[in-house]
């Protein structure tokens, strides 16, 4: 890319400076600035400031990974605001960007905002193919509606505007808060507590479901190649493969490897599982990218939990 | 609260549905009961201050949400963008302002076209949100969807009253009679007024079978009020004639014809398209709240309406 200009929203977030990480480390191009934005710069909630960042920054493309998130109990309670916050965010950020001439935004969606009632594995298509699992309705169907923006935005005025949907991330900078945060970053910090406590370690459930993890880092740069090539207006899933599925058992013991706790595990099978299987088809990524290669489960894992022990103070918890 | 006094404001109030509720209002108005009719030229309300300033200035306790940016087909596919993003605009500005300004009750109104486009029929309320919309007006069809995911997190997060109405085929005076833009019952009447004026042939396109649930403006209106008064669910309500009393578009071009008295020559064009033989939409939940409810005949609503187009011909939207 000549001369540009690539504005990241919610820059300083998990994948924000996985993004930076990598810019960094090797994937960064002469001739391209990197602008990593975060609330401090500006409300994407409102028009005016949006405006202003756009119009301070001069953005030529703009990965878009800003939102109002929150674990499943942030979502029971206001759906009303994040529905409200994230349409508002994403009105603005695709606005804005079409009236200074950016032509190229990936945004940012995510699995849980696929239909509830579905067959595996899930794929691009499937998005809008039925109603969203009832506990964060508000956050998946304002981000379904940037598919539907993006299909206007390009359709009607020939930007190229897309989005992208990672299975679970994990990496450096993630929120480790085991109340708010995802499995792996609670699985995480909970090994750590009971390493200090010198306990054994209590897994919920049989440890038999299984899940997709990517490494932010990996993530990272898949979302550059999308950004630099990928022309499509659907959406496109970044996921390791089904047969790179963990099981959170085997996800334990990575973590329990990488923290070297030693104590034990238990596995409480009176609390649920959840759902075995929930498989992301990553087809598409693999007829793109068939010789990408994913950071291997143990390595990224290791990487997280030495940043994890090295950055307690600090991290997000 | 139940005998206080009601302000209701109705956005989008000169509209076709708008003048049917008018009607009834002005036939049979209600002591506790004011309305406010609004239009475009009230307020901008795809402008937050602007919604503001004209729900501060009529303190509504309750509003009937009508107004959007609609178009017939060409219309939508052009600018599905913009069809998207102004109507989202304008119900989240509306929804958001009655909610702060303490409107207990808002019902809003959605359309039968927002609904998959792969579907099973019936089609009743529960089916709204099973798949993509027609391609053709994506962007119509969601930003009306997202009202009722609306209606559903303000009534949690605020014990607010908002619901919504899905008429089928409404038609009725203060339609939209232009031919490009208008919907098929206005269509049809527009064009045999003119093959009346010309002494031409009046013809139908397709062969006449295809079936549809058409709603009189004015019965909509009584249902309409009826929902503001009694109607408690989140989820929406289906506000339509039963299957067994959709028409065929012969029946309804007949009954158009006898409209307007006109005696002059009917064709089908076999070659045109028929579109969809039905979609029919259940009625099962409004006829289990109003099992009594008479809808005025099908053949003297089409008659009042032409009688109306022809006496307001040189001032209807054409």
């Amino acid at each position: 890319m000549e001369n540009s200009v690539v504005l990241v929203t919610g820059g300083s977030g998990l994948v924000g400076k996985a993004i930076k990480y990598v810019v960094e480390n090797g994937s960064g191009c002469k001739n391209e600035k990197w602008v990593f934005a975060s609330s401090k710069d500006g409300d994407l909630t409102d028009r005016a400031s949006t405006e202003a960042m756009f119009l301070k920054y001069k953005p030529t493309h703009v990965i878009h990974l800003a939102a109002k998130v929150g674990g499943l109990f942030g979502n029971l309670s206001a759906n009303l605001e994040f529905l409200r916050k994230n349409l508002e965010i994403n009105d603005n950020v695709l606005f804005m960007a079409h009236k200074t001439g950016v032509q190229h935004v990936v945004s940012c969606l995510s699995t849980c905002i696929f239909p509830d009632k579905t067959s595996y594995p899930i794929n691009e298509t499937m998005v809008h193919n039925g109603p969203p699992h009832d506990s964060n309705y508000g956050y998946s169907y304002a981000k379904r509606m940037i598919d539907i923006l993006n299909r206007g935005y390009n359709r009607e005025h020939g930007r190229n505007y897309t989005s992208i949907i990672p299975t679970n991330v994990f990496g450096p900078d993630d929120n480790f808060n085991v109340q708010e945060g995802h499995v792996l970053p609670g699985l995480i910090h909970k090994i750590y507590k009971a390493k200090e406590e010198g306990k054994p370690f209590t897994v919920w459930g049989t440890g038999k479901p299984r899940r997709q993890f990517i490494y932010s880092r990996d993530l990272a740069r898949l979302i550059i190649w999308v950004l630099r090539e990928y022309k499509e207006t659907e959406p496109i899933i970044l996921s390791v493969g089904e047969e790179d599925e963990v099981s959170i058992k085997e996800a334990a013991e990575q973590v329990a490897i990488a923290m070297e706790f030693k104590n034990g595990f238990i596995f409480d099978t009176e609390k649920s599982d959840g759902q075995y299987k929930k498989t992301a088809d990553n087809a598409k990524l693999r007829k793109y990218l068939p010789d990408f290669k994913f950071t291997p489960f143990p390595i990224a894992l290791k990487e997280t939990c030495d940043w994890f022990v090295e950055n307690y103070e600090t991290a997000r918890k | 609260m139940m005998a206080s006094h009601k302000r209701i404001l109705v956005t989008g109030g000169t509209g076709l549905v708008g003048q049917g509720i008018r009607a009834v209002v002005e036939q049979d108005p209600r002591a506790d009961e004011e309305f406010v009719f609004l239009s475009s030229k009230d307020a901008d309300l795809t402008d937050r201050a602007s919604t503001k300033a004209v729900f501060e200035k009529h303190q509504p306790t309750h509003v009937i949400h009508l107004a959007a940016k609609v178009g017939g087909l060409y219309g939508n596919m052009k600018a599905n963008l913009q069809f998207f993003r102004i109507n989202t605009a304008i119900n989240d500005n509306v929804l958001s302002i009655a909610q702060e300004t303490g409107v207990r009750k808002v019902v809003s109104c959605l359309s039968t076209c927002i609904f998959p486009d792969k579907t099973t029929y019936p089609i009743d309320e529960s089916m709204i949100h099973n798949g993509p919309p027609h391609d053709s007006n994506y962007g119509y069809s969601y930003a009306k969807r997202m009202i009722d995911v609306m209606n559903k997190g303000f009534n949690q997060q605020h014990g607010t009253e908002f619901t919504a109405v899905v008429p089928t085929n409404v038609f009725g005076p203060h339609d939209n009679f232009n031919l490009e833009e208008g919907h098929v019952m206005p269509g049809l009447i527009h064009k045999v007024y003119k093959c009346k004026e010309n002494k031409t042939p009046f013809i139908v396109w397709g062969t006449g079978s295809a079936r549809r649930q058409f709603i009189y403006s004015k019965d909509l209106g009584r249902l309409f009020l009826w929902v503001l008064r009694e109607y408690k669910e989140t989820e929406p309500i289906i506000l339509s004639v039963s299957e067994e009393d959709e028409i065929s578009i012969k029946e309804a071009a007949e009954f158009v014809a006898k409209g307007f008295d006109f005696d002059g020559e009917f064709q089908y064009d076999r070659t045109r398209s028929d579109g969809q033989f039905k979609k029919t939409a259940s009625n099962a939940k409004l006829r289990k709240y109003l099992p009594d409810f008479q809808f005025t005949p099908m053949e003297q609503a089409i008659r009042e309406t032409c009688e109306w187009f022809t006496a307001n011909y040189s001032t209807a939207r054409i």
